[in-house]
């Protein structure tokens, strides 16, 4: 049943995305920007490379959406984890 | 999809069993004997447990009396055998741990969820079956380093099964550094027999139920189990992160909870509690589902409101990711904060109610058998509304400052654990024995066995509410110390009494258990008149549990069913010839 | 609730659309996304819960080096995707060859990241904090940029977490070893892929891991 297709999209040009993000990432630490603008620029460049990861070569993006749940699921949990404890810590 | 129910394994049908003795009964990847042996350690951990909490009891109600034949226990513990303080926080933090991590855990999830799972979905065995063999072995050696801490220098860990830092994680405080140690390794080790088990279980549902076996035909017990397994698999490796770190500031010198070194002890509680809440649904929800069945096949009547069951199932545990913050109400926390997580709290005994209605509508003007599951599951009920609404005044910030880490707290988890977890637990094993083992346990011997445990167990732990109002704290080793508590000790007295004989109530239950275990009179197919799959297979059943993989054709309880000749429908009975009437 | 009667077929519901052990696999990563999050979760909320100012990641860590060990790890995922898709056009030639560089670039990475532990516990960064005497002390805590409070916690949090995905990634190697000696020895001809599958989806979400922790630990 799932011998029938294998989408294999083309992993050599994901790869050159992940390489030109790190670059962007690590140069980015060398210029003077703001730090606040940095840390936002980092997060989400990331993310993004996060997102390739999972999207291509982990297949989530050709996989039932009822996986995606799996792999999303903890997600949310954790983030709520973060927020409180660091608001509870934070209150300077 | 074929490979929903086919075997994932080509070879493993029911009828040919053709494995060496120790694949058999020792080193088995069958479901069924990996179940039977998490029954067999988690009673023997649970009976250690006990024994620990018979000490505690008799510490608190007869303060500096030596122990009736603790002059055994070397001195270090119990010199002339009289506990020293140091041995009694030991045996508190033990209590809590061997309770929790070793006996009740694994007595829900190890042994209902391998046992009843692959049974009642129509499965052969599990997703996984040698990660669930391995899910039992790594159990052996996490018990095994806990209680070596009593044997070590320094003596076991101390700080209580929550191991607050900076208490836990230096010697500096409890003196203890070894057994500490040892510990975070046990749990660590338990995290990892959990993760196996939980992916095991989850792959289980989702991927092996037998043709018909739609999400809402599932078994109550099955639904609870597979919501457990979610909520271990996301809350066990927190801990185990968070322990790991614990073990890092003592053997390594890191500070991550050290505030001499800048670390932040609350850290660890808010970890740990994010772990510790889901925990605690870990531990309730699988006796819900247990006792789901068992009242609607003790009622004869189709549960009521199956599928706000499943939701309410779901909402206890999405939301028991969301308030673990009610357990540091005192910690000093940001009040906003703070009330938020009281308001989330109180929002949870909403799908519990739906729960505890949803059974009292299926005993409702039903045919009610008081066999002896019944009653456990009616015990549970009861018991499990007390612990409740206590809960509920805890949830509440201003009252639990008052009551905060007192005998109130106390009274609080044993009437769910002990009355909600362990009534559920016991109905779960007198109800499948005779499936497990193919021969029934004894009626009267059960009868007596529920009766008596639940006198004593109310005995023993209502008191606690009071004792707790009136100031006791928790974790204290000599009651008679302070003057304000001395006018209470007489109630320590009859608690302490009350736990001997609760105690001692269990011997009926032990005897049956293994009276029945060999001269039981055989148990026929199905003698609860159930209608799950585990009932149309032998007593015991076979390797390979079913012959032809079974189709299903409804949910597991249409009980009194109008027109049909019996009063129960098995699930893979082909429906008959006729419309049915719902 | 019981839907109508006689079906001869009946509604069979499906799992959830993939095998087993590739649900199995995404289960278990489910459970390690938390464990990471406790983890990285703490550096984060040490970090920014932190009363002194936190070490500039830059003045205590190679950023070069860990972006050339970076780029390694973002290759051997790549080498691992080119091996599934060689494994399911039953390409056997190609699935070793691809097969045998993730081990190489795994292998590699794991390397570096021993040699920067080395230079790091060298120049006086240990997980109980900055060495006194050391030459990192003398940089950073004995002309007053950094106390060595803050030092210590950054010495704790940082080699927790690098060591911990060391751990996975030195796990993933060694598993890794296995499926390739499995793969020479044709275990995966005739479009049986599978294994080759589910040990990437780990081995990816690893580097997964590790771009997250770069980028939090090593820049910001």
């Amino acid at each position: 049943m799932d011998a029938a297709d294998h989408k294999h999209p083309n992993y050599v040009a994901v790869w050159g995305g992940l390489f030109v993000l790190t670059v962007i990432e690590v140069a980015a630490v060398y210029m003077r920007i703001p730090r606040h603008l940095l840390v936002l620029a980092l997060l989400l460049l990331a993310a993004w490379k996060a997102l390739l990861v999972a999207l291509y070569f982990m297949h989530l993006r050709f996989e039932p959406k009822r996986l995606a749940l799996v792999a999303l699921a903890p997600l949310p949990l954790g983030i709520i984890l973060v927020v409180a404890v660091l608001q509870e810590f934070a209150k300077r | 999809m074929t490979a929903a129910a086919a075997p994932h394994d080509a070879g493993l049908h029911a009828g040919h069993d053709d494995r060496p003795w120790l694949r058999r009964y020792v080193f088995s990847t069958d479901h069924k004997t990996i179940g039977i042996q998490f029954l067999f350690l988690s009673l023997t951990f649970l009976l250690l447990g006990g024994l620990m909490a018979m000490v505690i009891r008799w510490q608190l109600g007869f303060p500096g009396t030596p122990v009736p034949g603790g002059s055994i226990l070397p001195d270090a513990m119990a010199p002339g055998g009289v506990i020293r303080p140091s041995f009694y926080n030991a045996l508190v933090t033990m209590h809590g741990t061997f309770m929790i991590f070793f006996a009740v855990m694994p007595l829900l999830t190890g042994v209902f969820a391998n046992y009843l799972i692959p049974l009642k979905i129509g499965a052969p065995d599990m997703a996984f079956p040698r990660l669930n063999m391995w899910s039992f072995w790594l159990m052996i050696p996490a018990g095994t380093l806990a209680l070596a801490g009593f044997f070590v220098e320094g003596g076991s860990a101390a700080s209580g099964w929550t191991a607050y830092a900076p208490l836990s994680n230096s010697p500096l405080y409890t003196g203890v550094s070894a057994g500490q140690i040892l510990w975070c390794v046990a749990i660590i080790i338990f995290g990892a027999s959990s993760l196996l088990g939980s992916v095991n279980y989850i792959a289980t549902v989702v991927n092996l139920r037998a043709p018909g076996m739609t999400w809402m035909r599932l078994p109550l017990s099955v639904w609870a189990l597979f919501i457990t397994a979610i909520l271990a698999l996301l809350a066990v490796p927190i801990l185990a992160g968070a322990i790991i770190m614990l073990l890092f500031d003592q053997v390594l010198g890191t500070h991550f909870y050290l505030p001499t070194g800048g670390g932040q002890p609350l850290l660890w509680q808010h970890l740990f509690w994010f772990f510790g809440h889901p925990e605690v649904y870990i531990l309730i929800l699988p006796a819900m589902g247990i006792v789901s069945d068992v009242i609607a096949n003790g009622s004869r009547k189709p549960i009521f409101g199956y599928t706000s069951m499943v939701f309410a199932i779901g909402g206890i545990a999405g939301l028991g990711f969301m308030v673990w913050g009610h357990h540091m109400f005192v910690s000093g926390m940001n009040p906003t904060l703070g009330t938020s997580f009281m308001a989330s709290t109180m929002l949870i005994a909403v799908p519990t109610s739906i729960k505890v209605f949803n059974w009292l509508g299926t005993m409702w003007r039903g045919n009610i058998h008081f066999h002896v599951p019944m009653l456990n599951a009616i015990g549970f009920l009861s018991m499990f509304v007390i612990g409740g609404l206590s809960g509920i005044f805890m949830a509440a910030t201003p009252v639990d400052m008052y009551i905060h880490d007192t005998y109130f707290i106390v009274a609080h988890i044993h009437y769910v654990l002990f009355g909600g977890s362990l009534f559920a637990a016991f109905a779960g094993i007198y109800y499948w024995f005779p499936k497990m083992f193919g021969r029934e346990m004894h009626d009267g011997l059960g009868r007596w066995h529920f009766g008596l445990t639940f006198v004593f167990y109310n005995l023993t732990f209502f008191p606690m509410h009071l004792l707790g109002l009136g100031g006791h704290m928790r974790r204290l080793y000599d009651p008679t110390q302070y003057p304000f508590l001395a006018p209470m000790q007489p109630i320590n007295v009859f608690v302490s009494v009350s736990a001997f004989l609760l105690m001692a109530a269990q011997l009926p239950f032990v005897w049956n258990f293994f009276w029945s275990l060999f001269r039981g009179p055989k148990a026929p197919l199905n003698p609860w008149r159930d209608n799950s799959l585990e009932w149309t297979v032998p007593s015991p059943p076979p390797h390979g549990n079913f012959v032809e993989t079974p189709t299903v054709y409804r949910g597991p309880y249409e009980y009194s069913v109008p027109g049909e000749p019996e009063d129960f429908l098995p699930q893979d009975r082909p429906a008959p010839a006729r419309q049915e009437a719902h | 609730m019981a839907p109508a009667v006689q079906p001869a077929a009946p509604p069979a519901e499906e799992g959830i659309g993939v095998y087993t052990q590739k649900l199995g696999m995404w289960v278990f990563l489910a459970s390690e996304v938390m464990f990471f999050t406790a983890l990285i979760g703490t550096y984060i909320i040490l970090r920014w819960g932190s009363a002194e100012s936190w070490p500039v990641p830059q003045d205590i860590l190679n950023i070069p080096l860990t972006a050339f060990n970076t780029f390694v790890l973002i290759c051997s995922s790549v080498s691992m995707v080119k091996a599934y898709a060689a494994a399911t056009h039953d390409d056997q030639k190609g699935l070793r060859l691809w097969l045998v560089l993730t081990v190489l670039a795994g292998a590699t990475f794991v390397g570096v990241q021993v040699l920067e532990y080395r230079h790091l516990i060298h120049e006086g960064l240990l997980p109980s904090g900055i060495r006194d005497g050391s030459p990192l002390a003398a940089r950073l805590v004995d002309s007053g940029k950094l106390t060595a409070t803050a030092a210590g916690l950054f010495g704790s949090a940082f080699f927790t977490m690098t060591g911990f995905h060391g751990f996975h990634v030195t796990c993933g190697v060694i598993c890794m070893t296995f499926v390739t000696i499995k793969a020479f020895r044709g275990g995966y001809s005739g479009g049986r892929f599978h294994g080759v599958e589910v040990i990437g989806l780990y081995w990816h979400f690893v580097d997964l891991v590790w771009i997250i922790l770069f980028t939090i630990v090593y820049l910001i």
